[in-house]
């Protein structure tokens, strides 16, 4: 588990008979943007809260930034900042001085530090008004401040998004770019998935409290694309009988369209040019053909429409054949 | 240090550091002014605004209504947290749980500490301007008697009230709720009160024999009874030893839990709460 900064080993976590990791194993690699996707109740704040101590796994291991972490070892979470669910300050007190009591606790943190934080997340003009008067954006980036006071390496950031105006996402992105590039870690749980597309250089996807696909976003990508090709009213039959007696997943078209029809076949986009010239052969010639990849198609495949469990190639193009049908 | 000086800022910045401290100062000066402006009680207790006895009205004061107040504010100091899920980020920050509580309850003591001797300070000048608009002689209460009997009074009455936040800094955190803290440590003190007189009425109600009702019924006090050992009662055999004037009912029935062992089992129920409240943090699954 070497160069890893987050590693989980069969992590199990129940709530009474409710199961919310059922033994889930995970990898983020040290400098790099993990995006953390689930859909609700997936197990993702649940593994959060592990991650830093708030919660004890019924089994499993964790290790954190190399090391073995139990709840106890509260001083691994010295290198670690988080901002897990919705932001907790205390209302009565402004920007600075929550800033001031959070970082007193933990590991030292030099005064200076909140200045420099305050500055990082747009909030300096505002750090002396009372966070009850802090706008829910505001609130997030005080939050993301609180993970950051104390320069961890490892960030674990639940939805940092939430609240945040166009510009300050933007902000927030170049922030955690900026953080990477220092060869700190980031892991960004979040629902938005064009965000994380754009920040994550690994995914994990998490389903039922177990991972289901984790890598690179390109490699993922790559797997997850699939072709859209449209073909006229009359050949839809024919294609289908084509395609999918030899296994390979078809959307059927979209009701509405009266002259041509739009199939999703889902194959990785290596193997379009293969179903095109497989109809090609049985003389259906498609009018339009479409290769798509988006982590938005992975994340629903995944988690809700793609019952076998994530295969993306068709038994009848194998790419080790040459891409042959 | 870092941390009790951030504890320290959290509870300088609430408002309710400074109201309840001035309810009790209000309700003081309220009660010395339309009692010292009002007739003279006497009979057999004699009377309470006489000097120097005027000095255990101060006493009742500070440690009833004060040991009241100080509850309810160690219940909301303590569950603040709880109420905010401020405890999750603290707790993510690789903080000690255990510390962390611990130091929270030494600021809260320091406060409740800090508030008695105000009101204590602010009782004595409230008595010498009561005493100086009666022309009488408010006896010295720095070098005299009088002041030795307020510096024990003090040194008594606080770990009292220390004692009794500390069950409503338990409270709240065990029960994760400022709410519940306030009004379940207010409702235990009462009760406790109430549980003892309930328990003094049917003792001596025992005492008399209504086959014959011709004969004389011992009416000398009972006690210690094992009531009096409760966590809010332990603290009036404590105060009994305070110098007072205006005693109540139970004073003259009750024979108080000697000093010492009072003094112990204060600090017991005092330790017992906040390592009750230190264990129930560390133990915690935290899930808001």
């Amino acid at each position: 588990m070497d160069g890893l900064a987050i590693a989980t080993r069969g992590l199990v976590k129940r709530y009474g008979a409710q199961p919310a990791l059922q033994g889930l194993d995970m990898n983020v690699p040290t400098g790099a943007v993990y995006g953390f996707l689930g859909p609700n109740g997936a197990g993702k704040t649940t593994l959060m809260r592990i991650l830093v101590g708030l919660l004890r796994p019924d089994a499993g291991e964790v290790r954190l930034l190399g090391e073995p972490f139990h709840r106890g070892d509260r001083r691994r979470l010295f290198g670690v900042g988080s901002l897990i669910e919705q932001p907790a300050f205390y209302p009565y007190l402004s920007g600075r001085d929550n800033l001031r009591v959070f970082a007193a606790a933990g590991p030292y943190t030099p005064t200076t530090r909140i200045d420099e934080v305050l500055e990082y997340v747009g909030l300096r003009d505002r750090a002396r008004s009372k966070v009850k008067t802090y706008s829910l954006g505001m609130k997030q980036r005080l939050g993301i401040a609180v993970a950051l006071v104390s320069d961890p390496q490892l960030l674990l950031l639940d939805e940092p998004g939430n609240g945040l105006d166009p510009a300050g996402i933007v902000a927030m992105r170049e922030l955690l770019r900026f953080l990477t590039a220092q060869g700190k870690t980031v892991l960004v749980s979040s629902h938005i998935l064009p965000e994380v597309q754009q920040l994550a250089d690994v995914v994990g996807i998490v389903d039922r409290g177990r991972l289901v696909r984790e890598g690179p976003l390109e490699r993922l990508l790559g797997e997850s694309a699939h072709v859209r090709i449209r073909v006229d009213a009359d050949e839809v039959a024919r294609v289908i009988e084509l395609l999918a007696p030899r296994g390979t997943e078809l959307e059927p078209p979209m009701a509405g369209d009266p002259s041509h029809r739009w199939l999703v076949v889902r194959v990785t986009s290596d193997h379009a040019a293969a179903v095109n010239q497989r109809l090609a052969e049985q003389g259906v010639f498609v009018s339009g053909l479409e290769t798509k990849s988006d982590l938005e198609a992975l994340f629903l495949s995944l988690t809700t429409t793609l019952p076998t469990g994530g295969r993306v190639g068709p038994p009848w193009a194998e790419p080790s054949a040459g891409g042959r049908i | 240090m870092r941390l009790l000086a951030a504890e320290i800022l959290k509870i300088r910045r609430r408002w309710a550091t400074y109201v309840l401290e001035s309810l009790l100062l209000g309700l003081m000066l309220l009660v010395f002014v339309l009692v010292g402006i009002g007739p003279r009680p006497s009979g057999v207790f004699g009377s309470p605004f006489a000097f120097p006895q005027v000095y255990g009205v101060v006493n009742q004061f500070v440690f009833g209504l004060g040991s009241l107040l100080a509850v309810a504010f160690a219940g909301a100091i303590g569950g603040a947290d709880f109420t905010w899920g401020v405890l999750r980020v603290v707790v993510a920050r690789g903080e000690s749980r255990a510390r962390y509580i611990l130091t929270k309850a030494a600021a809260i003591g320091l406060f409740v500490c800090g508030g008695v001797v105000i009101a204590f300070v602010a009782g004595i000048l409230l008595t010498y301007l009561l005493g100086a608009m009666q022309g009488s002689d408010a006896g010295n209460p720095i070098t005299g008697q009088s002041g030795r009997d307020l510096t024990r009074s003090l040194a008594l009455g606080l770990p009292v009230i220390l004692e009794r936040a500390a069950i409503g800094f338990a409270v709240a955190v065990v029960l994760r709720s400022q709410i519940a803290g306030i009004v379940a440590g207010i409702v235990l003190q009462i009760g406790e009160g109430i549980v003892s007189l309930i328990i003094i009425a049917v003792t001596f109600a025992s005492r008399f024999d209504p086959t014959n009702p011709e004969a004389a019924p011992n009416l000398g006090p009972i006690g210690p009874e094992w009531f009096q050992y409760l966590p809010f009662s332990i603290g009036e055999s404590v105060l009994a030893e305070a110098p007072q004037v205006t005693q109540g009912a139970s004073d003259f029935v009750l024979n108080p839990v000697p000093l010492t062992t009072a003094l112990i089992v204060t600090f017991a129920y005092l330790a017992a709460a906040l390592a009750l409240s230190a264990l129930r943090v560390e133990r915690a699954e935290i899930t808001s």
